[in-house]
């Protein structure tokens, strides 16, 4: 019954005091527990945050184990205990997430903080590249600017405002600048460097297909044969040589020689399962450090 | 979870895995002569740093794009102790992060490193940083970084994605040592072709039990081999088993409730009549009647037009 009310704790109406009440009690929950762990003896510490670590950790487990409620509607009540835990378990989920963003949101704060001060630091003391520093601080700044101007301009706004603001003729300053650096700059700049990955994988390909070693050679060869495999005219070709020496029998022996079906046995026999074996591994990987994590198992700088 | 979908078999089987693992972790505290196969990634490690140190650039370290994760928090790992043999040989050291979370951790994990090694005053604002959230731009970031400070060593560890052939290649370019590793299998082959020593899939989790020698992570690789192990005979009695079911002969015909009725002419197996494959699909759910009390309707509410 405990639980089944509980389903609405999770959900206080915008505005109502209940919500003001929860804000709060929260805040002041924080701020004693901040206190508390400052004021605690460094021995102390290690349980407390395990304690915290296995709390956290324990609602993702219960809210992957337990069993999901089905064709749950808003109007619902639970049926039973599994139900209400289910219901409880769901319903907390959103208020957790919004959790890690916040926190989320403050050490974006302070990694740009970082940033700032590396570059202040450099531009005061005229060190070097120091110019680079100048275009990253202005860039940051000035996209700042522009992209909070935009957005206020923007709130209050009926949908067919909106729809009348994003016509170019009626942009605003505050649109064009956003506009500019945004699509203009920072898109284009984005594109630019991902199409440098077409020439990275060239001379990347280059060193790899050297033929220096028996296992080169093969990777060498099955790389030509998927290749030529996806290009129409080679299979076109290689097809027609194929249908000629009898292949136009489908119960012909040569027919597991067409590219599509060597590149397909490739593909299937060993491309496929040797991934699948990497997966497995890094999946039990993560499995056994999330465990170690969850429990505090580990020693040194991460738990 | 959906147990009406999936059935109990593969929460079962995970638990078999943690048990794996948990129980290795507390038997490997009694024996400590454990036998790891070489890495030649890691073996490199001092090698790569050693070299750095003669040329007097810096090692930089970048523990891919993903959040706060078990691979990146495994990734800052290995990273902790490439920053302890660089600080020993008094090395300068770039740690660049391209989400706040893991800088956070990160800056206090590095920082630790250089309280360890009695050198607090050496770590500065340039350690470990955060870059930008963006994936190129961390990438140009990255990729500027390597050219200005002709780094000698570098280290890609964690989950990356387009941006990894730019950082390998650009490092490849002036001549840096590079030890990497992908969790993310489309990259793993970018890294290859681009490295010196890449670990694949499984030893990047064992990078630092293979580093550190410490009992927990010794046991707990022991665990992760036995839950190979698990798989590799459940895959093993899987084809057996469907090899055999295939070839036999039945009277029985499946029905969509997952009941069975006898047929006029026996006929071979179909594949959704064998054992594994009704281990691992259970009978189709009977169709749900949910009847659940309802919330008291609020006062003033429906009814408008």
């Amino acid at each position: 019954m405990i639980l089944a009310n509980a389903t609405n704790f999770w959900a206080r109406e915008s505005g109502s005091g209940g919500l003001f009440l929860m804000v709060f009690l929260t805040l002041a929950i924080c701020a004693a527990l901040i206190f508390g762990l400052l004021q605690m003896p460094s021995r102390l510490r290690r349980p407390v945050v395990a304690t915290f670590t296995f709390v956290s950790g324990l609602f993702y487990v219960l809210l992957w184990i337990w069993p999901q409620a089905q064709d749950r509607k808003p109007t619902d009540l639970p049926a039973n205990f599994t139900e209400s835990v289910s219901f409880w378990l769901s319903d907390a989920l959103p208020k957790i997430a919004n959790v890690s963003n916040i926190l989320t949101a403050f050490l974006l704060g302070l990694g740009v903080f970082s940033l700032m001060r590396v570059h202040l630091t450099r531009l005061a003391k005229k060190q070097r590249d120091w110019s680079f520093s100048i275009v990253l601080l202005v860039s940051m700044i000035s996209i700042t600017i522009f992209g909070y101007w935009d957005w206020a301009q923007r709130q209050g706004m009926t949908p067919l405002q909106l729809e009348e603001a994003t016509k170019i003729e009626n942009w605003t300053t505050a649109r064009l600048g956003q506009s500019l650096l945004f699509d203009g700059l920072l898109q284009a700049m984005d594109a630019a460097m991902f199409s440098l990955i077409a020439f990275y994988i060239l001379s990347a390909a280059y060193r790899a297909f050297r033929i220096r070693s028996i296992e080169a050679t093969i990777l060498l060869a099955s790389a030509f044969l998927v290749m030529f495999s996806l290009l129409g005219l080679a299979d076109l070709f290689w097809s027609n040589m194929i249908n000629a020496a009898g292949g136009s029998d489908p119960a012909s022996f040569i027919n597991n020689f067409r590219l599509s079906e060597i590149a397909g046995f490739i593909q299937k026999t060993f491309q496929v399962p040797g991934i699948r074996a990497i997966q497995f591994g890094i999946g039990i990987g993560a499995l056994a450090m999330g465990l170690r994590l969850w429990l505090s198992l580990e020693k040194g700088g991460v738990s | 979870m959906q147990y009406q979908d999936t059935g109990w078999i593969g929460i079962a089987f995970t638990l078999m895995l943690v048990f794996f693992v948990l129980f290795n972790i507390r038997r490997a505290g009694k024996n400590n002569d454990i036998y790891i196969r070489k890495i030649p990634g890691l073996n490199a490690i001092d090698e790569a740093v050693g070299r750095a140190t003669e040329m007097g650039r810096p090692v930089l370290m970048v523990p891919g794009l993903g959040e706060l994760n078990a691979i990146s928090v495994q990734a800052l790992r290995i990273f902790s102790y490439v920053a302890r043999t660089a600080v020993k040989f008094s090395n300068p050291i770039r740690l660049c992060c391209s989400q706040a979370p893991v800088f956070a951790v990160a800056q206090e994990i590095i920082r630790d490193v250089y309280q360890q090694e009695g050198v607090p005053e050496k770590f500065d604002d340039e350690t470990v940083q955060f870059l930008s959230d963006r994936q190129f731009a961390f990438a140009a970031a990255v990729s500027g970084k390597i050219l200005r400070e002709k780094t000698a060593a570098t280290f890609f560890m964690g989950e990356f994605f387009a941006e990894s052939l730019i950082f390998a290649e650009t490092a490849n370019a002036i001549g840096a040592i590079q030890v990497a590793s992908s969790t993310e299998n489309t990259q793993t082959p970018f890294f290859i072709a681009a490295c010196d020593y890449v670990l694949i899939g499984e030893e990047f989790y064992a990078a630092s039990a293979y580093l550190t020698r410490e009992p927990v992570l010794v046991g707990s690789l022991i665990g992760q081999d036995w839950s190979k192990i698990a798989i590799l005979i459940t895959i093993i009695f899987g084809f057996m088993m469907e090899s055999v079911q295939r070839g036999q002969m039945t009277g029985m015909e499946k029905q969509p409730d997952g009941s069975y009725t006898p047929i006029a002419e026996q006929r071979l197996k179909k594949a959704n009549e064998t054992f594994m494959h009704n281990v691992f699909n259970p009978d189709p759910p009977k169709p749900l009647e949910i009847t659940r009390p309802q919330k008291p309707a609020e006062e003033g509410a429906g009814g408008g037009e």
